[in-house]
């Protein structure tokens, strides 16, 4: 996406650009730390409709940091009030000329791989899944947790380390 | 291995021979495994047209509801604010005002400061203080004549027009008459800021501007000044400035007619008896007098 400096948020292109482009992805975002499709569903409208309340006073480049930051904040807000209870929709892989017992096996691991993301603390299992399923770069989770890259990557890394454990009983 | 080396496998940051060694371990097939299944991992759907819609619905809606939320506040605020402002004004006015005791033609009046300081005032004068700031500072402004006795304490000053006289606990006398300036000392020692200079008056002595003019410090025998006694006494005073003495104390209408007003008179009149104190002036002054009601015409037979 090209927002050139000179645009303003409170300009309805910039702004349904600005909403194309991030609103699935911080959606996720709370949707991974919080477990909640409701509340992420919240938190995006929320993020969005505060972005258009100081539209005059965000830069278009700073525009999506700041959807996150309060998206983020919302989160923090609330977190006391529920317990995280992840679910994912798994990919249907389509056509399968698989065993059923590997089928089986699958499933299986599938829910146990479920229990272990819920178990995993906020933050990393944020990034895991940011990385892993909305393919975003390190680069990219950093600049979203205002925290470093090198930071990320200690979280993948223990994410990796805990979810492994976990699967296999250690 | 090097740190977070999972987080690099992953990133195909691993070198060829981290790769390997990496491959040989017992965990490489789970987290092959994991990383699989994971990829298979979807977040739940997400409407994005529909969550655009309803956020510019409700982009309006808020818009909507400032406006009549803020209003009702803004209303009250600025009643609140009205009011607010008025009772710090009524306050501020109320404890800053001065109190103020005049005198009038033919009057004297008698005042106790709120430090037991009294105050005398002549005929036709004026004296205002701060009631309330009286603790923090003595002052006193004043325009007319009126004879002082300081309590002793902090600096006690009197503001005029012509001057500052500023004391810490005395008796002084302090005339301020158009042109005419007189600071006389009874007891102590009294400063007089005229004109930016400062000129010190000790007990016994008189301060005197005339026209302008600083006359040389002259000494005082009496104890308190005369007026006091009901007596105005000049000495080496222009005869205009005893005329219109005289119109104070009586309230008489004064003129004159050939008269030069310019020379000097020693002497005083009774502020009493009007009949004594025409003559007292008159008979000196070799001119004559003539009384009507209140009015006086002075004049010299050529």
């Amino acid at each position: 996406m090209n927002i050139e400096n000179n645009t303003n948020v409170c300009e309805e292109k910039v702004y349904n650009q600005i909403f194309t482009t991030n609103s699935k992805t911080v959606f996720n975002y709370i949707y991974y730390k919080f477990g909640n499709e409701e509340k992420a569903y919240d938190a995006v409208q929320e993020a969005f409709v505060k972005l258009w309340e100081n539209c005059a006073k965000v830069v278009p480049t700073k525009a999506k940091s700041y959807v996150y930051t309060i998206a983020n904040n919302l989160y923090l807000n609330m977190i006391k009030a529920d317990k995280v209870r992840l679910k994912y929709a798994h990919l249907n892989t389509g056509v399968t000329n698989e065993t059923p017992e590997f089928l089986l096996e699958e499933k299986e691991f599938q829910e146990k791989l479920d229990n272990a993301l819920a178990s995993l603390p906020e933050n990393q299992r944020t990034t895991f899944l940011l990385n892993r399923i909305d393919k975003k770069k390190y680069a990219e989770i950093a600049e979203l947790e205002g925290v470093s890259v090198k930071a990320i990557e200690k979280r993948m890394h223990l994410a990796l380390k805990s979810l492994r454990e976990h699967i296999d009983g250690i | 291995m090097q740190e977070n080396y999972l987080a690099k496998w992953l990133n195909n940051e691993l070198t060829d021979e981290e790769i390997i060694q990496f491959k040989k371990t017992d965990e490489y097939t789970s987290y092959q495994k994991i990383i699989t299944a994971s990829n298979k991992l979807k977040a739940p759907e997400f409407n994005q047209n529909k969550a655009l819609q309803a956020i510019k619905a409700k982009r309006n809606a808020t818009k909507e509801a400032k406006v009549v939320k803020l209003n009702p506040f803004k209303k009250y605020a600025s009643i609140a604010a009205a009011i607010l402002l008025l009772c710090s004004l009524g306050y501020y006015y109320t404890t800053t005002l001065d109190q103020t005791i005049s005198t009038d033609y033919a009057q004297n009046n008698e005042l106790t400061l709120p430090d037991n300081s009294e105050v005398f005032l002549n005929a036709e004068s004026k004296i205002a203080y701060n009631k309330n700031q009286w603790n923090k500072k003595r002052d006193v402004s004043l325009d007319g004549e009126a004879f002082f006795k300081v309590a002793k304490g902090e600096k006690f000053t009197v503001t005029t027009d012509h001057g500052t006289i500023s004391v810490l606990g005395t008796q002084f006398n302090i005339e301020t008459r158009t042109n005419f300036f007189e600071v006389t000392c009874y007891e102590g020692l009294v400063n007089v800021n005229y004109n930016g200079k400062n000129y010190k008056v000790p007990g016994g002595t008189s301060f005197m501007v005339v026209n302008g003019k600083i006359a040389p410090l002259s000494h005082v025998k009496t104890l308190v000044p005369s007026w006091t006694l009901n007596e105005s006494t000049f000495k080496s005073i222009p005869l205009e400035f005893v005329l219109n003495e005289l119109q104070r104390q009586f309230n008489l209408t004064v003129t004159t007619e050939n008269v030069n007003t310019k020379q000097l008179y020693t002497g005083s009149f009774n502020n009493k008896d009007l009949d004594l104190a025409l003559k007292s002036i008159s008979i000196p002054s070799k001119i004559s007098y003539n009384l009507e009601k209140n009015k006086v015409l002075f004049y010299a037979e050529k």
